[in-house]
């Protein structure tokens, strides 16, 4: 009986390794019971042993109680632990199990990972578009028209590819989505505006345009050409930012004990990143400019990327609302601006494009989009600093099984 | 009657787990009529399509719960402070400690009948549940002072996996299945299972004072601690307080609850089931396939023991083999059968380890030196020329042997009982309560006691007879279809005779016309010809004098 002898000194240690505290509700150690198999003194101290993970992470009795009769545990074998049925002998090991309230380190999340897929399709449209650019540079005529059109066409692809992988894909939100939002003909307004529209202002408030745009950078009504390749080319920094900023939400949501920890984290997070990306695209507006000897075209192409990165921002994390309200609201202000410098050549209107002209003459045709495009970025800025703080909006929506 | 039956990932569909017996029940009432509303479980099982319905089934109305549609409605101020309320509500039930003076389940119960009429209301639930307000209200009632300890430890992932399973749990809310022509028209819920299904039936209880029965094979609330076990103990704790709470309160509301063994029986007792409203209804099984082996006795080998079933570790072979051994020493020229295929990867392993095991323990054997010898353990497979059905398998020995050491209901037993054939089994799950004392029981994982039992019963005939009709005569009389619909026939009409009549027909001013809807309307099939329902001239009339009966029931809710 050595080991009976030992159970008993285990059992009056005051801090033992197995038993806590003394409990008096269940069957008392001291007292010899009825041997179910080998002669230990605390029959349930043996089966507390077999089933500890199960016990020190079971969160009430009826969990224990389930795992035990997986186990094969039945009423007949609860009565050989001196119980009535199953529940009590759980009720019993849930009581005893020691409880020292080191809750495990929080589970890793799977961080989304940078891969060479979505990276390869996010540099795509800038290549399509600069070798377009400079194909459209090459030609002359009706072989200037097709290289166009098969440009666009190139552009267009990759830029749906690049949207459909990687972080600036929305994934599986479409699918539980009621209506898919269609913002990509009013993005498509925005780049057609930032290609053509400055052009086509200047001419209209001179009092042209006499013929259609030729492509080339100069005469009547000129192609801008560089922010369109600078916006292609910024796909890629967008990818990233979205990236990092997605990333890091992912972590910090693991580590964060409370929303409001998390929001106060995410936020220079969600800043961070998009500075960077205004750097990135000044950066490539520069090369690209360089690039077509085309002047700086800073101010507006800067807004209206600023625009679309947080419009597709809130979009991939299932804020599909306001960014389709914004979008529409600043094609509508940049068709009203070209609206009425139009209107304003019919007899008795003049006064209509007033406000416009002022805007020209005081700060270039570029104005208009910088404007527009400007507030709008700042209205979704402080509407993304808002929603994508929340510690909602990082969640993986379930896939459907 | 016009039965809603509530079934889950089971009975309109190909694929449904409970689907043979929703079927069974279905075609076995056919003078009453059935509603089923039917809840998916995945694209796979909506893509295969229903079974064949038989006319009884008036309409159909399935909803998937593994996704949810948001139908874009946002709520404004004062729908957002009453969700913020009930969601909250609902939080504190479940971060705080479950209280037998069930002050909670009231509490719970509230919150969720809330939730339930805003959705009725407004819509928009899905897009709520799933919203931030939402999981600030959980971080609020985790944080809140009398918060369970393992709540109180949530961190932000574990808000958002509870809020995100919560969302799951509470698809069945946003549903339109909730108007007066639809549950609201129905006289009697049947929900197939606990959890989900049978919350449609608490909201038409809870709106239209619909009865409801709810029939649990296997206990929702231990499916869920046994299939959740990876996520953090916060996440645990607050789900497990969600599923128990649900538990209690559709056995509270339920007016029978009909478990299906009486391992189910004391799970729905532990979690609140009143023991008044309890009626064990065992599955049905077909017995005609097994008549004809019931009957005759002379095809079997008197050396043979017979394993069915399939093959997995928690049927533990490897104490029957052990056993085996034991029993050629007492009883040399007996041979073993194990009759099944391997369920799963982790099955064909264990079967291999079997196979390995057997062939260790047991050499072949000739029965002279010019014959080809064959191992006395075979494995074998049902649909082979030998073995063409289930029948013929228990019919090839004299003694059927069930070895596990976890089991629910030992469907297997009950089929070796319908072909009359002796068993020995261990004691585990509802083993004893099939088999009654109609065959031998044994402790598991003994393979000693195993080997008694067996060597007793291979030595003595007329005992094997015995038993072996005494357990055809039980399962005949306890495990038959007829007596599982039967059972089902008799709770619809003690639930619908005790639930008082709740349709008032009202007059030209508004007043209830008492006596308006008359007993006979109950009568099961058409009573009538396309004619108007016979109503008595007076109680048409309007009532005279102001002296109108207070109606004793409510209309909607």
């Amino acid at each position: 009986m050595t080991d009976l002898g030992e159970l008993r000194r285990e059992t009056a240690e005051p801090g033992g390794p197995l038993l806590p505290a003394p409990d008096v509700r269940t069957a008392p150690a001291d007292e010899p019971a009825p041997a179910p198999r080998r002669g230990a003194a605390d029959p349930v101290k043996a089966l507390l042993h077999r089933h500890r993970e199960l016990c020190e992470q079971a969160v009430d009795p009826l969990e224990i109680a389930a795992g035990l009769e997986a186990h094969g545990v039945t009423d007949r074998t609860a009565a050989r632990f001196r119980h009535r049925d199953v529940f009590s002998l759980a009720e019993e090991l849930y009581a005893r199990v020691p409880r020292d309230g080191d809750s495990r380190p929080p589970a890793a999340t799977a961080v989304p990972r940078a891969r060479a897929d979505w990276i390869v399709l996010t540099l795509l449209p800038g290549a399509l578009c600069a070798a377009s650019l400079t194909a459209l540079r090459l030609t002359h005529g009706q072989t200037r028209l097709l290289a166009a059109a098969a440009g666009v066409l190139a552009v267009a692809l990759a830029l749906r590819a690049a949207l459909r992988r990687g972080p600036l894909s929305t994934g599986d939100r479409t699918a539980t989505a009621p209506r898919r939002s269609t913002t990509a003909s009013w993005t498509c307004w925005l780049i057609g505006y930032a290609l053509l529209g400055d052009g086509l202002l200047g001419a209209a408030i001179t009092g042209g345009p006499d013929g259609l745009p030729t492509g080339a950078a100069e005469g009547d009504w000129p192609f801008t050409t560089a922010p369109v390749l600078a916006l292609a080319l910024a796909c890629a920094p967008a990818a990233w930012t979205a990236h990092l900023f997605s990333a890091h939400a992912r972590r910090r949501l693991a580590s964060s004990r409370g929303l409001e920890d998390f929001a106060a984290s995410a936020r220079p997070a969600l800043l961070g990143a998009f500075a960077l990306f205004l750097c990135a695209l000044a950066a490539l507006l520069a090369l690209s400019a360089a690039f077509l000897d085309e002047p700086f075209a800073h101010p507006q192409t800067l807004a209206l990327g600023a625009l679309l990165l947080l419009a597709r921002l809130l979009t991939v994390h299932g804020f599909t609302h306001a960014p389709k309200v914004i979008l529409v609201a600043t094609v509508t202000a940049q068709a009203a601006a070209l609206a009425t410098v139009f209107a304003a050549r019919l007899p008795g209107c003049a006064a209509l494009a007033t406000p416009v002209d002022t805007l020209v003459t005081a700060w270039g045709p570029a104005a208009v989009p910088t404007l527009t495009c400007g507030a709008a970025a700042l209205i979704l800025l402080v509407h993304a600093s808002r929603r994508l703080t929340r510690a909602s909006a990082h969640t993986h929506p379930e896939r459907p099984r | 009657m016009r039965i809603g039956l509530l079934t889950e990932g089971g009975y309109p569909y190909v694929s449904g787990g409970a689907g043979l017996w929703c079927d069974r029940l279905v075609r076995g009432l056919d003078r009453h009529e059935f509603d089923v509303y039917a809840f998916s479980r995945g694209e796979a099982q909506e893509d295969e399509g229903w079974v064949p319905l038989p006319p009884q089934v008036g309409r159909v109305l399935t909803a998937p719960l593994w996704t949810a549609g948001d139908d874009g409605v946002v709520y404004g101020r004062r729908a957002r402070r009453r969700f913020t309320e009930h969601y909250g509500e609902l939080a504190a039930a479940l971060c705080t400690a479950a209280d037998p003076a069930a002050p909670e389940a009231d509490r719970f119960a509230t919150a969720l009948y809330g939730l339930a009429e805003l959705a009725r209301d407004e819509g928009g639930l899905v897009a709520a549940l799933r919203s931030e307000t939402a999981v600030r209200a959980l971080e609020r009632a985790c944080r809140a002072p009398r918060a369970l300890r393992a709540a109180r430890e949530a961190r932000v992932p574990d808000l958002l996996a509870v809020a995100a399973h919560l969302e799951q749990a509470l698809r069945p809310l946003s549903l339109d299945w909730y108007e007066e022509d639809g549950l609201g028209a129905v006289d009697l819920c049947h929900a197939t299972a606990g959890g989900a299904a049978a919350l449609p039936g608490l909201l038409a209880h809870h709106f239209f004072g619909i009865p409801l029965l709810v029939t649990e094979y296997g206990v929702r609330l231990r499916t869920h601690y046994l299939t959740r076990p990876d996520s953090s103990p916060a996440v645990r704790a607050l789900l497990a307080a969600f599923h128990g709470r649900l538990a209690a309160e559709t056995y509270r509301r339920a007016a029978f609850i009909t478990p299906g063994n009486a391992h189910a029986r004391r799970w729905q007792e532990r979690c609140g089931a009143d023991r008044a409203k309890l009626r064990t209804v065992h599955p049905g099984m077909d017995a005609a396939p097994f008549d004809e082996v019931g009957e005759s006795q002379e095809d079997a080998d008197p050396h043979t023991l017979v394993w069915v079933g399939r093959v997995e570790p928690a049927k533990d072979l490897v104490s029957l083999l052990h056993a085996f051994a034991e029993i050629r020493k007492e009883e040399p020229g007996t041979r073993l059968r194990i009759i099944g295929g391997p369920s799963g990867a982790e099955g064909a392993d264990y079967l291999g380890h079997c196979r390995a095991l057997a062939a260790q323990l047991f050499p072949d054997e000739a029965e002279g030196p010019h014959s080809v010898g064959a191992n006395p353990v075979s494995f074998e497979e049902i649909g082979g020329p030998d073995l063409p059905t289930v029948a013929d398998a228990y019919a090839s020995g004299a003694v059927t042997v069930l070895s596990s050491v976890v089991e629910g209901f030992p469907v297997g037993l009950v089929e070796a009982m319908l072909c009359g054939r002796a068993t020995v089994s261990t004691d585990v799950g509802a083993v004893v309560e099939a088999i009654g004392g109609t065959g031998l029981v044994v402790p598991p994982r003994n393979p000693r006691a195993l080997a008694e039992a067996c060597v007793s019963l291979l030595r003595d005939p007329a005992r094997r007879a015995r038993l072996g009709a005494a357990a055809r005569a039980r399962a005949l009389e306890l495990f038959t279809v007829e007596q599982n619909v039967a059972a089902f026939h008799g709770l619809y009409l003690e639930t619908v005779a005790r639930t008082p009549v709740r349709r008032l027909r009202l007059n030209d001013s508004g007043d209830p016309l008492p006596f308006a809807t008359p007993a006979e309307a109950r009568v099961p099939g058409h009573w009538t010809d396309r004619t108007p329902r016979a109503v008595p001239v007076w109680a048409a009339d309007p009532p005279v004098g102001a002296a109108t009966p207070a109606p004793t029931t409510e209309a909607a809710r």
